[in-house]
Parts: structure tokens; C-alpha cells; sequence
């Protein structure tokens, strides 16, 4: 059951990257550093606004719009000047960027690890099929659901998502269309960012908030990607399922060798369809 | 210089700069206390390790993001070996390469069935992995807390002794490595990266080419890995993290990729400016490597000197001119 | 390997090959014939497929239907670097030479891998083959251009040294996708000269596509012509010069004899 509560967090930082990297052709290695900013804003969050019930939601809130705002930073500041370069140059200046946020994550926050209370109404456990299970996942499997579909929505169903969609298949024709690509170039990267920083805020009263964090969802979420085809929102999603549950079944059964899984079946998907299970082939 | 991309003939053409290098080397001891000698042999094991990476990419057009994987395999082979199995070092050294490049074969078999973006992607992630299995399975690796007191024996102990014996084995690695840049199994590669379907129509496969010439990356690499794990007396999981694997790409990138020589300038450079900046601000460092790559990469228009994928690989990858 | 001589046998035989990109025939059911030590041209407007028509046969894409024999075997499905061993070479539309190496070590490291050399870590690959390689630059006109860099030669001359590429693999069967694009008419005529005097010398089987017509009818024995994947006449130069569905596809009516 927590599989699909891990998967909800790498779909929200997949289905992020995927988007970023279907409007923008950048791969944003960086996503994982603005998963972990979120999850640290949280703790900030939490702990300076006052213990009431409300707090927790708000915090909630807030933390991934400053994952947003740090996005669009990003995006402006930098980004914006390396869209033409090489895509090696481009996948640097990203690596580049998990080393500074990483610094200053450690700078501002320190090198302890933190926690985040779950807020009171879902600190408990229910009881699912004679199983105690965590009240707090609950939510997030509340929202999975939601956000799933609110996505969808907003791919499928707004001028916005459809914009988007155009983008990844053919940019330059968007271009010549007169959509002003540039600032959707922008909107995409901050809407990435906060559902990267959305999946930190909802990640962090789970696990141990350290250093490291961008680099274990890093590392899961190319898997993924990997599995579900860049730049393919659907494939993100099964995938991010598949691997959540998959991971969660490994802790169960294979303690120690969850992630050798993980490898075998990224191996078993690059061997009979390289390019992802909903990806589109490298020409 | 020979011509673009093949450095040097049978002797160096800067043999001449490369004896006065060596005779420099040989006779730092007596000119420069013990903690210059370790820099120098720090400088040395990235040199190699940069060297090696740049097999892949300088001369194979493969950029690996996850390198630091066969350092680190290196690194816990030789470690494991003296500690657990009472290997001497002697034996568990050469023992490295091999291990390097098994893990380098099996994790290679996939990656080069890739190109480009998704190469680096899950050489990345393959990297990751084995940080993590170091650094779950305590048992045999230690884990977090790594494996200490992993020193050379007695003979090689001091600064000056392994400050040698380091020179002499990356100096063997580097003598190897160049033979195989100019061997005809290096010009074959070579012509991969220039065109890969050209090459397949002189008779080259191109994927196990590009394997085999992974594999190799990976053996040296480990190698440095384990001179590291002597040099350092101790191994940790951060010896594949992916940070680790940004070491060789910024170096090789410093020096110059097209060639040989250049990742062990690159080394050299790197090295200093590390140790300028984080005997001052230790904790800045990767703030300011960070930094500094992607101001260089973002002011200079050709980012750095050599290397680019160009606009094929943008047209391969979005399935479209 | 020397080539039995004209009329024993098929080097290369199509029958029914086609390939479809999504609701396109690219190729369409096409049958080729090609006996040794011919000189076939394949012509045909643009888009007739004949790009396409050339990378099913080498291996570059897989055909949906048909199938390929090569020197009497079924090569269907063997990859490229395969059946460039078994003796077929090819050169590419677009100029594909190796362009940060020089013009020597180019047709150098062909030689090493027609010869099987390509994972030998020892020798010295500068030494290697120089003679050869030289021979062959020579035999293209390249011999004064053996250092330079094939990126900074002139186009033309990256066509020919492409051509020497391809001929260091010594092929049985050479396939040249428009061998003088972008080349003016005399070079062109110079190039397809030296070709026929090649397949003339060692035997060598030659199909080359083009859009030059006077280069056409200069050099080919045969001429097989595409019109949307499929072929429209194969005959030889006076025949199909005369066919009248060639002449409509061409200049959109026949012409009067």
C-alpha cells in the first residue's frame, strides 16, 4: 500500500521532468534537488508557523509555490540562456545545478537530517484489511486520484495543456504559429517545479528529510522515465506506479536487493523497447 | 601534434616535455614536503581516472554520467580484498581493474544500447545504484560507515613511498591507455564517433565496439579507485555517487578532450583550484564547482574546447529534423 | 576474392521487397536483378524511393516484405556491418566520411577493419596499411590531400575520398546513393569515369543511383527506373530512354521518336 503512496511522489517528479523535457528538450537533473527543496521547505514551514491544525495544510501549499518561484529563478536566470546550446552542455549546466542547490540546501538547513510531524488529524493508523496503515498515506492516496485527474484535465481539457501537448510534438511549428513559446517555456518549467516541490512537501512527513534526497529520486525517477518513455505523461504515470509498487514489493520480499529489481526490469524494458514503453523512438 | 585527433606517433611529439615532466616527478620528494607530494598524487589517480573517461569520450564521443560506479567498484574491490579475504595489496590492486571492468561489461551491455541523452541518463542511474547497494548492504561493504584502516603495507606507507608507487602504476595506466588510443582498435573507435554508419559499412559493430572500449574506460578507472582507496585509507558509498561522477566530465572537459594529454592537465588544474577553495571555505566547494562550470559553459560559446554532440543528435532525438 | 565474370549468376537479387512508413509504400514489390560485373543505374524522380530502396538492401532498414539475396544467399536481416564483410559497400547521400580524422587515416581504418584488425590494442595504427592506403587515396586523385582532415575537403573530394573508403573493404558489389551530388558536370563525369574503370579492372559490381542523365547514359549497361517505390521499366539505356511511361513520369507526356 505505501508502494503506490512512493509511487504518487515519483509520478509528481517524473511526470515533471517528462514535461519539462517534452516542451524544452532539457533533462533536468536538477529535479531532484527542487523535489528535495520542497521537502525542506516544508520543515521550515512547519516549523515556524503556529502549531494549529490549519498549519500543516498550509504549509503544504505554500512549499511547492516556492519550488515554483525557485524554478522560474532558474528558468529565467539560466536556463533561458542555454536553450540552443548542445544538449551536452545543456545536461552539464543541469548536473551543475544539483551541486549548488545542494550546497545551499546544506547551508540554509544544515547537514542533520529533519522531519516533518505528520499534522494530528492523520498522525494515527487506520486499520486496512487487519493491517495497521499510516493515516498520513491515506492522503496522499486520496489525492492521488485527484491530481491524477486534475492533470489530465489540464493536458486534455484547457487551451494551456493543449499548448503544451503541440509543444512537445512540434515546437517550431508552434512557433511559426505565433504562440509565444518562450513564456510557455517558462510555464512549463515552473509547472514541473511545483509538482516536483509538491512531491517533496507530500513526500517529507514520510521519510528522513537529508541530503541525498535529490539523488535517491533522482535516480528512481529516471527509472521511470526510463521505463515510461520521456516526454510521455501516461507513461509516467503507469510507470511511476509500476516502480512504487515494485520497490515497496522489494522491500518486503528482497530487503536488500529492491533496487537490483528495479535494474532488471529497466534492463528487460531497454532490451525490448529501448525508447520506453509509451516513448517515441530515437530516430 | 599529429593531425585532429591522433596525438603523437610512435614517441611522443612532446617527448621532450614529457622526460623533463617525469625527471621533475621523480625528483619532487627532495623539493616539497609530504603534503604537496599527496596533492601530486591525488592529481595523479583523477589524471588516470580522467584519462580513462576520456577514452569514452573524447576519443568514443560517449559522455558517461555515472563513471564514479567502476572508481568506486575499484575502490571496494581493493578494500574488501585486504580487509576481508587478506589479500596483500600487491594482489588486490591488479584485482580491481578486473572487477571494474565485470561491472562495466554488465551495466555497458545496456548503456551503449542507448545514445546521447538517455546513455547519460542510465549510466547516471546504474551509478546510483551501486551507491546504493554499497551502501545498504552493511554487511560486506560497511555501508555508511565505509571500511577504514585500508592502508598499503609498511613498505609503502609514507607519502614519498606511495607518492612513487602511485607515479609508476598510473604511469603504466597512462602508457596502456595511450597504446589503445593508438592502437587500430583506437582508431576504429575513433571513426564510431566521428559516423557511426559509416563505420558500420567498413565492417565495424558498432555496439560492441563502443562496449569494449567501455569496458576498458571502466577497468583503468578502477584502477585509479583502488590507488585511491590506499591512498585515502579508507572507502566510502560516496565513491559512486554521482557527485564523484561529475569529477572526471569536468576535469576531461578542463583539459581538453580531443586530447590525450589534456584530462591529466586538466587533473592538475582541477586539483589546485579544489584545494585553493576548500582549505578557505570546505564547504563551498561543490557550490563553487557548480558554479563555475556552468558560468563557463553559459559566458564561452563553445562551453568548453572540443566536445559536442552538435545538431544530429538534437534531430536523432526528437525523431525529427 | 576475385568475381566470376559477366553473366554467371546474380550478385544481387530483390524479389518483391517492400517497406511502408505508416500509410506510404516507400517500396513497393520491387524486383532487382543485378548479374556480376554490371554497371546498373537506378533512376527516378524524387521520392521514388530509391534512398530507401538502397538502405533495405544494406541492412539500414528493416523490409516488411520480400526478400534479398546476396551472392546467392539470403541476407535478410543481416545488419549492416555484416554484410559489409560478406562484400557489399556502399557510399551515402549525404557525404559520410570520418571528419576530424585525416583522408589517409580515414581509408587507413577501413583497411584495418576490412582486414579484421579492429580490436587489436597493440600495434601501431599509423604504420598500419599506408601503402595501401596511400594506393587507394592515389587511385581516387586524393594522393596529395593524404593529411588534411576529410571535414576541410572540398566537397568534391569528400566524395571521392568516401569512394575510396568504400573500395578499401574491396567490395563485390558497390552501391553509390548519388555518388556526384553536388559535384559540377565535369567532376561528375571524372568520378563516374574512374568508377567504370575500377568495375572495369577488378570486376567489381556497381548500382548507382543519380539524377544526372548524361552521366546515366555515359556509364550504366542497365538502367532500372522507380516511380513511388515501385519499378517502372529495367532495360537497357536505349530502351528505356525510348519507354514511353519513362518519358511521361519525366516530362509529363512522351516524347515523339
Amino acid at each position: 500500500m505505501s508502494g503506490l503512496s512512493v509511487g504518487m511522489f515519483l509520478f509528481l517528479v517524473s511526470v515533471g521532468m517528462s514535461l519539462i523535457f517534452g516542451v524544452t528538450r532539457i533533462v533536468n537533473l536538477a529535479h531532484g534537488s527542487l523535489y528535495m527543496v520542497g521537502a525542506y521547505l516544508m520543515v521550515t514551514l512547519t516549523e515556524i508557523l503556529p502549531d494549529r491544525p490549519w498549519a500543516f495544510w498550509l504549509a503544504l501549499l505554500l512549499a511547492p509555490l516556492g519550488v515554483a518561484l525557485v524554478g522560474g529563478a532558474i528558468e529565467a536566470g539560466l536556463l533561458r540562456l542555454i536553450y540552443h546550446r548542445d544538449p551536452l552542455m545543456q545536461l552539464i549546466v543541469t548536473f551543475g545545478l544539483i551541486l549548488v542547490i545542494g550546497t545551499l540546501v546544506l547551508l540554509a538547513w544544515g547537514p542533520d537530517n529533519k522531519s516533518v510531524s505528520r499534522p494530528d488529524a492523520l498522525a494515527g493508523s487506520v486499520r486496512v484489511f487487519g493491517q495497521p496503515f499510516p493515516s498520513y498515506y491515506l492522503l496522499v492516496l486520496g489525492l492521488a486520484p485527484v491530481l491524477a485527474v486534475g492533470l489530465w484535465l489540464v493536458f486534455y481539457r484547457t487551451r494551456w495543456g493543449m499548448l503544451i501537448r503541440a509543444a512537445t510534438v512540434d515546437r517550431e511549428m508552434l512557433g511559426a504559429l505565433g504562440v509565444n513559446v518562450a513564456a510557455l517555456y517558462t510555464q512549463v518549467f515552473v509547472f514541473g517545479s511545483w509538482l516536483a516541490g509538491l512531491g517533496g512537501a507530500l513526500a517529507a512527513p514520510t521519510v528522513a528529510v537529508a541530503l541525498g534526497m535529490d539523488g535517491d529520486v533522482l535516480t528512481t525517477a529516471f527509472v521511470v522515465v526510463v521505463i515510461g518513455g520521456l516526454g510521455s505523461f501516461a507513461g509516467s504515470f503507469i510507470s511511476a506506479l509500476l516502480v512504487g509498487l515494485l520497490q515497496s514489493f522489494g522491500i518486503l520480499v528482497f530487503p536488500a536487493v529492491s533496487i537490483v529489481l528495479l535494474f532488471a526490469i529497466m534492463a528487460v524494458v531497454l532490451i525490448v523497447r529501448p525508447w520506453g514503453l509509451l516513448g517515441r523512438p530515437e530516430a | 601534434m599529429g593531425p585532429a585527433g591522433t596525438p603523437g606517433g610512435l614517441v611522443p611529439r612532446g617527448a621532450g616535455g614529457l622526460a623533463v615532466l617525469a625527471l621533475a616527478l621523480a625528483l619532487a620528494p627532495l623539493a616539497l614536503p609530504p603534503f604537496f607530494l599527496q596533492l601530486l598524487t591525488e592529481i595523479a589517480i583523477v589524471g588516470l581516472f580522467a584519462t580513462a573517461f576520456n577514452l569514452l569520450m573524447g576519443f568514443g564521443g560517449m559522455v558517461s554520467f555515472g563513471h564514479a560506479a567502476y572508481f568506486a567498484i575499484g575502490a571496494y574491490t581493493a578494500a574488501l580484498l585486504v580487509k576481508r579475504a587478506g589479500v596483500p595489496m600487491l594482489l588486490a590492486v591488479p584485482a580491481a581493474p578486473i572487477a571494474a571492468a565485470v561491472g562495466a561489461l554488465v551495466f555497458g551491455f545496456f548503456i551503449v544500447r542507448l545514445s546521447h541523452t538517455y546513455f547519460a541518463m542510465l549510466s547516471l542511474a546504474f551509478a546510483q545504484i551501486v551507491f546504493t547497494v554499497i551502501f545498504k548492504w552493511k554487511g560486506l561493504t560497511g555501508g555508511d560507515d565505509g571500511l577504514l584502516d585500508v592502508w598499503p603495507p609498511a613498505l609503502l606507507k609514507s607519502p614519498v613511498a606511495y607518492y612513487y608507487f602511485t607515479l609508476v602504476v598510473v604511469g603504466l595506466g597512462l602508457l596502456a591507455l595511450h597504446a589503445v588510443i593508438e592502437s587500430p582498435f583506437g582508431y576504429a573507435l575513433r571513426s564510431v564517433r566521428e559516423n557511426p554508419r559509416r563505420a558500420r559499412f567498413i565492417g565495424i559493430d558498432v555496439r560492441r565496439h563502443q562496449l569494449v572500449a567501455f569496458v576498458v574506460s571502466g577497468a583503468f578507472s578502477g584502477l585509479a579507485g583502488a590507488l585511491f582507496a590506499f591512498y585515502n585509507g579508507s572507502v566510502f558509498p560516496d565513491f559512486a555517487y554521482f557527485t564523484k561522477s561529475f569529477e572526471p566530465l569536468v576535469v576531461a572537459l578542463l583539459g581538453g578532450v580531443q586530447s590525450f594529454w589534456g584530462p591529466l592537465a586538466g587533473a592538475f588544474g582541477f586539483k589546485i583550484l579544489e584545494w585553493l577553495v576548500s582549505r578557505q571555505w570546505p564547504v563551498y566547494w561543490p557550490l563553487f564547482l557548480g558554479t563555475i562550470v556552468i558560468v563557463v559553459i553559459v559566458v564561452l560559446p563553445q562551453g568548453f574546447v572540443g566536445l559536442t554532440w552538435g545538431n544530429g543528435w538534437r534531430r536523432r532525438l526528437t525523431g525529427k529534423a | 576474392m576475385a568475381a566470376p565474370s559477366d553473366g554467371q549468376g546474380l550478385i544481387l537479387e530483390t524479389s518483391g521487397l517492400g517497406k511502408r512508413f505508416g500509410g506510404v509504400h516507400a517500396v513497393n514489390g520491387v524486383n532487382l536483378s543485378v548479374p556480376y560485373g554490371e554497371v546498373r543505374a537506378i533512376i527516378g524522380p524524387n521520392g521514388a524511393g530509391k534512398t530507401t530502396l538502397f538502405n533495405l538492401i544494406t541492412g539500414d532498414l528493416s523490409h516488411d516484405t520480400g526478400e534479398i539475396h546476396f551472392a546467392g544467399e539470403n541476407v535478410n536481416g543481416l545488419p549492416p556491418h555484416l554484410l559489409c564483410r560478406r562484400g557489399m559497400g556502399r557510399t551515402f547521400q549525404i557525404t559520410s566520411v570520418f571528419r576530424r580524422l585525416t583522408a589517409l587515416e580515414n581509408v587507413q581504418t577501413a583497411l584495418l577493419a576490412h582486414h579484421r584488425r579492429h580490436f587489436n590494442f597493440l600495434a601501431r595504427a599509423r604504420r598500419l596499411y599506408r601503402a595501401e592506403a596511400l594506393f587507394l587515396l592515389d587511385r581516387v586523385g586524393l594522393h596529395d590531400q593524404a593529411g588534411k582532415p576529410s571535414g576541410m575537403l572540398a566537397h568534391g573530394d569528400q566524395r571521392r575520398l568516401e569512394l575510396a573508403i568504400a573500395l578499401a573493404s574491396e567490395p563485390r558489389l558497390l552501391l553509390l546513393d548519388e555518388p556526384t551530388a553536388g559535384m559540377a558536370p565535369r567532376e561528375r563525369h571524372e568520378i563516374m569515369a574512374l568508377v567504370g574503370r575500377i568495375a572495369a579492372d577488378t570486376g567489381l559490381t556497381v548500382v548507382f543511383t543519380e539524377h544526372d542523365m548524361d552521366v546515366v547514359f555515359a556509364v550504366a549497361r542497365r538502367i532500372t527506373v522507380l516511380h513511388q517505390g515501385a519499378v517502372l521499366a529495367d532495360d537497357a539505356p536505349a530502351a528505356v530512354r525510348a519507354n514511353a511511361d519513362v518519358q511521361r513520369v519525366y516530362l509529363g507526356q512522351p516524347v515523339a521518336a
